[in-house]
C-alpha cells in the first residue's frame, strides 16, 4: 500500500519541529565544548586530543540516552496526553507499522546526536589539542596495537547497543504502557543510574543465576580492553546474548499493548 | 435501495460489567446525511470509535463498504475520513503541516489537493500558522479538511458544528449536503444541536443508554400535500367550535381548539366553522420539531 518511510518522515518531522529537540542540542554541544576549555586552560599534561574526546564521548553518551529517553518516552505517550493518536490511527496503516515508525525515529534521534557528539568533539579538541593520529597506549594503559579510530568508534558503537537494548526501550515500553510521559521517563533514567549500584549489589550475591539480569550485562565496553592480562567473567557474546533477550521481551510487551489498548483518551 | 455501504450489526460495547452499546444495528446508504442523535453519555462517541477501529468490539460486526473494520482495517479505514470528539492537532506544527501529516499516510494526496481543501474549509489566510495560535472553530475547520483530503466514501463527523460560528455552521452545512449529494459520499453525523440535524439530515437515529430507541427519515422539503398533522385553530368561542367538529374529536387549547386533519380538510373546517358565525383568526398545521419529538422518545432525560 503506502510508503512506510513516509511514516518515518512523519515522526521525525514532528521530532525536529520542536524547540524541545533544538535545545537539547544546544546543550550538548555548549557541555561538550565547554568541557573541553575546561582542559585546556586547567590541565597542561593532555598528551593527544584523543584523550579528551575519550572520555567527552564516553559521557556525551549518557546525555544523549538522556535526551533519547525524553524523545522515546514523548513518541507514544505524547500522543495519547494531546489526543492526536485518534487521528493517527484512523489511517490505512496498522498499529504494529505506526509503532515501529515511531521506534525507528527514536533510534535515528540517537544516532544523529551521537554522529553530531562526535565529529563536534572531534573538531574542537582537534583545534585545541592539535589534530593527531594519536596512539592506543594513551588511552588504555595495556600495550595494545591498533587504531585509535576504532577503539573510540567501538566504544561509541558498544555503549549506542547498550543503551539502545536497555534504557531507551525500557522508556518507550513505559510510555506506551502507562502513556504518561513524566512516568516513563523518570522509571527509565532512574532504572539506568541504579543499574551500576544494583549491579555492584547482586555482585556480591554468590549464586549463577545473578548473570542472568540485565543490569549485570550492560556495561559492553567492559570487552574493548582485552590484552593477555586482562579477564573477563564472560564473553561479549553472552552478554550480548542476555540483553537481547530482554530486548526481545520489552519490545513484544510494547507492541501487544499498543495492539490490543482501546483509545479511550 | 441501494446497498448499504456501511453496516453495524448488533455491535456491542462492554467496559467491566457496563454495557455502554447494547445490540445497535444500523445500515447507511451512499449519498446520505445520517444523523446519530442522543442525550450526553448515551454512546456516540463510543460507536465512532468502534466505526473507526479505534475500539474493538465486544460483540456484534461493522462492515464498511464490505470490509470488517476488525478483520481487514486497512481496507475498511482507507474508506473513512473522520473528526473523533474533539479535533486535536499537533499544536506544535502548522496546520499546513498537519495536513502534510496525514496526506503522506494516504498515497496520491498532492499538494494541490492539501490547498484545495484548506481553501474549502477557509483557512487558506491562517493555514501556515501554528495550530497552538488557532480558535476552536478554525481547528474545527482543520479536522474537516483533514478528513475530507483523501476523498472518503464515508466522513464520520463527532459533534463537527462544535465551536463554530453560524456561518461557519451554514458553510458545513451546505458542504455536507453537497458532498452527499453530488458525490455520493455518505456522511455520519453526531449531535446534540437537534435544529441543526434537522436542516442537514435525510434520517436521523436516536440512542439513549447505548440503544438505538428511533430512526427516522427527515422530509427536506416539509411535510407531504395529503400527510395528516395537528391544525391549530385561533375561535373567540372554542366550546362552540368544539360541538360544531363533533366528529372530529377535536380539543379545547388556551387559544381555540385543535385535531388531527389534513390540509383540505383544515380548510373545509375553516369555512364551517366561519359560516357558524365563529371568528377564525386564524389556522395553521403544528409541525413537531426534531426536538420535541426527541424530548417525547428520550423521555427529557438529560444525561444518559
Ligand atoms: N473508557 C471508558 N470506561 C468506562 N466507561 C466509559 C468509557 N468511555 C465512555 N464511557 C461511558 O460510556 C458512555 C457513553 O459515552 P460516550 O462518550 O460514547 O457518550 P456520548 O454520547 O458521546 O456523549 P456526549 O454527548 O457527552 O459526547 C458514558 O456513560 C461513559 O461514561
Ligand atoms: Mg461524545
Amino acid at each position: 500500500m503506502g510508503n512506510f518511510m513516509e511514516l518515518v518522515r512523519n515522526e521525525n518531522m514532528k521530532i525536529y519541529s520542536r524547540l524541545r529537540t533544538w535545545i537539547m542540542m544546544g546543550i550538548m554541544l555548549v557541555i561538550m565544548l565547554a568541557a573541553s576549555i575546561v582542559v585546556l586552560l586547567l590541565d597542561e599534561g593532555v598528551k593527544s586530543m584523543w584523550t579528551v574526546l575519550n572520555s567527552e564521548v564516553f559521557s556525551g553518551t549518557m546525555l544523549v540516552t538522556i535526551f533519547t529517553v525524553i524523545i522515546a518516552a514523548d513518541s507514544v505517550a505524547g500522543e495519547f496526553s494531546s489526543g492526536t493518536i485518534k487521528l493517527l490511527l484512523i489511517r490505512p496503516w496498522s498499529r504494529s507499522k505506526i509503532l515501529l515508525s515511531k521506534y525507528i525515529s527514536v533510534i535515528q534521534f540517537a544516532i544523529f546526536f551521537l554522529a553530531v557528539l562526535f565529529v563536534w568533539t572531534y573538531i574542537w579538541n582537534g583545534l585545541f589539542f592539535g589534530f593527531s593520529s594519536g596512539s592506543l597506549q594513551e588511552l588504555t594503559n595495556e600495550s595494545s596495537t591498533g587504531s585509535v579510530w576504532s577503539f573510540v568508534l567501538s566504544g561509541l558503537g558498544l555503549q549506542f547497543i547498550s543503551m539502545m537494548l536497555t534504557t531507551v526501550t525500557i522508556s518507550f515500553l513505559l510510555s506506551t504502557v502507562f502513556r504518561s510521559g513524566g512516568l516513563s521517563i523518570g522509571l527509565s533514567l532512574f532504572l539506568m543510574f541504579m543499574s551500576d549500584t544494583i549491579a555492584g549489589l547482586m555482585s556480591l550475591i554468590d549464586k549463577p543465576w545473578k548473570d542472568y539480569f540485565w543490569f549485570m550485562q550492560s556495561n559492553l565496553t567492559q570487552y574493548l580492553s582485552n590484552g593477555p592480562d586482562v579477564t573477563h567473567e564472560h564473553t561479549i557474546y553472552f552478554s550480548l546474548g542476555i540483553l537481547l533477550v530482554y530486548y526481545v521481551v520489552f519490545l513484544a510487551i510494547t507492541w501487544w499493548q499498543f495492539m490490543r489498548r482501546d483509545i479511550t483518551s | 435501495m441501494s446497498e448499504p455501504i456501511v453496516q453495524l450489526s448488533n455491535v456491542t460495547k462492554r467496559i467491566g460489567n457496563r454495557t455502554i452499546i447494547d445490540h445497535l444495528t444500523l445500515d447507511l446508504h451512499p449519498g446520505e446525511v445520517y444523523g446519530f442523535l442522543g442525550p450526553n453519555g448515551s454512546g456516540k462517541t463510543t460507536t465512532i470509535r468502534m466505526m473507526v477501529g479505534l475500539m474493538k468490539l465486544t460483540e456484534g460486526e461493522i462492515t464498511i463498504k464490505g470490509h470488517s473494520i476488525t478483520d481487514s482495517f486497512e481496507k475498511a479505514i482507507r474508506q473513512v475520513g473522520a473528526i473523533v470528539e474533539n479535533p486535536e492537532m499537533y499544536k506544535y506544527l502548522s496546520g499546513y503541516k498537519n495536513l502534510v501529516h496525514y496526506a503522506r499516510m494516504v498515497p496520491g494526496i498532492t499538494r494541490q489537493r492539501i490547498d484545495e481543501v484548506v481553501k474549502l474549509v477557509g483557512l487558506q489566510g491562517r493555514i501556515h500558522d501554528k495550530v497552538k495560535t488557532y480558535s476552536l472553530g478554525m481547528r474545527q475547520r482543520l479536522g474537516v479538511a483533514q478528513a475530507i483530503m483523501h476523498k472518503p466514501s464515508l466522513l464520520i463527523l463527532d459533534e463537527p458544528t462544535n465551536g463554530l460560528d453560524p456561518v461557519g455552521i451554514r458553510e458545513l452545512r451546505d458542504y455536507l449536503r453537497h458532498l452527499a449529494k453530488s458525490e455520493g459520499i455518505t456522511v455520519f453525523v453526531s449531535s446534540h444541536l437537534l435544529s441543526e440535524m434537522e436542516l442537514m439530515c435525510d434520517r436521523v437515529a436516536i440512542i439513549q443508554h447505548g440503544k438505538l430507541i428511533d430512526e427516522r427519515v427527515i422530509s427536506q422539503d416539509g411535510p407531504a400535500k395529503d400527510a395528516v398533522s395537528r391544525y391549530r385553530f385561533e375561535v373567540d368561542r372554542p366550546s362552540e367550535a368544539l360541538e360544531l367538529l363533533a366528529q372530529h374529536s377535536a380539543v379545547v387549547t388556551q387559544e381555540g381548539i385543535e385535531l388531527d386533519t389534513d390540509r383540505e380538510t383544515a380548510a373545509w373546517i375553516n369555512a364551517q366553522l366561519v359560516s357558524a358565525g365563529l371568528k377564525v383568526y386564524g389556522f395553521r398545521p403544528h409541525v413537531k420539531s426534531l426536538e420535541e419529538q426527541f424530548l417525547e422518545v428520550t423521555g427529557g432525560e438529560t444525561v444518559g
